[in-house]
């Protein structure tokens, strides 16, 4: 994407934003970030640097210390009603995907849609609708407990996508899987990139940083590399994507 | 999945402990129903004595632990006979005797023959006893039927020998058990000569029985009058003991109840924390998210309260069967039982659950999805 075609209003931007835990760890140390719409960014860095804390700010799982988060325009300190932004504005993926043990595949995509203004009919379509982009068709009604790694995340895909949020957020979404299973999830969050929805997505895996348009880089709460990529065409073949030069 | 369906299938994904809860509001709503329903027929009992009259408003020694034990001077019933609107005033001495297991508390009432017709006294079968006669009796339609006696039998009490005379009717169930003497024999058992238990009034055509009542209540300030059954606790302080008692129970099972609720509650949002912190992180508001834990709790409370009752209405029955207490006690089931029942359930999940709810309300997603 050219600077040029960027829209005026990024998705996300982090001005000088600081976050410190007891003891005094500061996890994030004046970062700054702006990501444009559409684009597929994935923040790596070594364990601690403040990448999953990043995306807890921009879910509004937690508030900064200082400095200002914007998505889609709006100041995250200014909102007044947390719980609608949570519901339409971003969706959150886990590293363990937090599906709800008692509920069937298909409960737990309705679940994240209730006080959504839709009724139940509408629910449960838009849920079977969204298990099958994930390719779950015929394992609606199991439960978490009768799902593999990977169909559960896909599960928790679906869910995050429910309520059509324009950001969709995941925390080392892979990190449990094996290889065909990572393979399975890149290529679905390629897919909700490609349908428009910008991808936040931090890892430490190689595999899935080969697909993103863009590569963050962190380190000690700030960004310390940040590069266009040119991603991988192709699934499963292992390789990098090449940076962009310039 | 509807809201509903959410509440329902997490308490039927953890049947368990739903049982658990539904079972100890049950034993909190079945001991306060009993107590209701026993106090209420110990209170329909003291009810039906005043309606076997038929009167305005009865007259009773004020401040009296029962209605048994009241005591009115022949001279004070003369008094009130002269009282302004007082059409009529029927003296009666109330008394009771063990005749046998199968009654145990067995009513005699001592009246003059000639006050029998204003007392609402319908004689079906033989005649009225004589006013000097000692051991003449007259029973009680259901009296004479459970003893098997008809005129002219001999129907022992007050360890005498009595002919009965007669076979009465009052239209009132509790009139109709009993045996009636005349009062100075009634008198002399008990050795209290020139002595009734009540009054019962009968105003003047176009009089206010409210009115005249507070006149009497002025003219005579060591008694009272009893217009509805409400106005019991005027002359019988043991109906207002066995109310405080049932108050008393009612508060303790509400606590006990609440503990055990609100223990169960804290225990399913601790186990159930990232479940909550989850719901919260996916867009669900606090309340919502409370609604949830306290809609579950509330369901519970719901069946606990139909199980209660349901025990009740087999623990009450078998009380009233006990041999210590056939004859005694007579439950009534009223209306006002079920609504405490169904009070005394919400009270304690709603008290129970505050704790629960502020905890699950004050919960931080982020510290709730990493709660192990």
């Amino acid at each position: 994407m050219s600077e040029g075609d960027r829209p005026s209003v990024p998705a996300v931007e982090v001005s000088g934003a600081v976050k410190v835990y007891g003891g005094g760890v500061r996890a994030l140390d004046g970062l700054d970030l702006v990501v444009q719409e559409g684009e597929f960014v994935t923040i790596t860095g070594p364990s601690g640097c403040g990448k999953s804390t990043l995306l807890h700010l921009l879910a509004a799982l937690d508030h900064p210390d200082a400095g200002t988060l914007t998505v889609h325009g709006r100041d995250l300190a200014r909102l007044h009603n947390l719980s609608r932004y949570r519901r339409r504005e971003v969706g959150l993926v886990f590293q363990l995907h937090n599906l709800l043990p008692r509920l069937s595949a298909t409960a737990n995509v309705e679940v994240a849609m209730f006080g959504a203004g839709q009724d139940r009919h509408a629910r449960r379509a838009r849920a079977l609708d969204l298990l099958s982009q994930v390719d779950l068709s015929g394992r609606e009604e199991r439960l978490p407990t009768q799902l593999s790694g990977g169909e559960r995340q896909r599960v928790a895909i679906a869910r995050a996508l429910a309520n059509h949020p324009g950001l969709l957020l995941a925390d080392e979404p892979t990190g449990n899987l094996d290889s065909e299973a990572t393979e399975r999830i890149v290529e679905l969050l390629r897919s909700v990139n490609a349908s428009g929805i910008t991808v936040l997505l931090v890892t430490h895996d190689a595999q899935v940083t080969a697909h993103a348009t863009r590569v963050v880089s962190m380190r000690a709460g700030r960004v310390v590399d940040d590069r266009m990529m040119e991603p991988v065409r192709a699934l499963g073949g292992g390789v990098a994507g090449r940076a962009v030069e310039g | 999945m509807t809201f509903v369906g959410l509440v329902g299938h997490n308490i039927i994904s953890t049947i368990g402990r739903s049982i658990g809860v539904a079972v100890a509001v049950a034993l909190a709503v079945m001991t306060v129903v009993v107590l209701a329903v026993s106090s209420s027929g110990l209170e329909h009992s003291a009810a039906a004595v005043i309606s076997v009259g038929k009167a305005d408003f009865t007259v009773a020694q004020k401040g009296a632990s029962d209605l048994l034990s009241s005591s009115i001077d022949q001279g004070e019933l003369n008094r009130v006979r002269r009282t302004p609107g007082v059409a009529r005033a029927v003296g009666v001495l109330l008394a009771t005797e063990h005749i046998n297991a199968d009654n145990p508390v067995f009513i005699e009432i001592g009246i003059e023959p000639q006050d029998l017709a204003a007392f609402g006294v319908t004689v079906v079968r033989g005649r009225p006893f004589t006013a000097t006669a000692d051991h003449e009796v007259m029973l009680g339609w259901r009296a004479a039927s459970n003893f098997g006696l008809g005129v002219g039998d001999r129907f022992t009490a007050n360890g005498t020998s009595n002919v009965v005379t007669g076979i009465y009717s009052t239209g009132n169930s509790f009139g109709d058990s009993g045996a009636m003497f005349p009062l100075s024999a009634v008198q002399a058992y008990n050795r209290l000569p020139g002595s009734v238990s009540l009054v019962f009034v009968k105003v003047t055509p176009g009089a206010d029985p409210a009115k005249v009542a507070g006149r009497v209540d002025y003219d005579f300030p060591q008694l009272t009058t009893i217009r509805t059954a409400n106005q019991f606790g005027r002359a019988d302080r043991n109906i207002v003991f066995l109310q405080a008692a049932v108050n008393g129970s009612t508060a303790l099972a509400i606590l006990i109840g609440a503990v055990i609720v609100g223990n169960t509650m804290l225990i399913s949002l601790l186990e159930r924390t990232r479940e909550f912190g989850l719901l919260r992180a996916v867009g669900w508001t606090r309340r919502r998210t409370v609604g949830l834990l306290l809609s579950e709790s509330l369901v519970l409370a719901l069946f606990g309260v139909v199980l209660g009752v349901g025990l009740s209405f087999a623990v009450a029955s078998g009380l009233e069967h006990l041999p210590a207490l056939r004859g005694i006690l007579h439950v009534s089931y009223t209306r006002s039982a079920f609504y405490r029942a169904l009070a005394t359930a919400l009270a304690m999940t709603l008290i129970g659950g505050l704790y629960p709810s502020i905890r699950t309300a004050r919960l931080s997603p982020l510290a709730a999805l990493s709660y192990e």
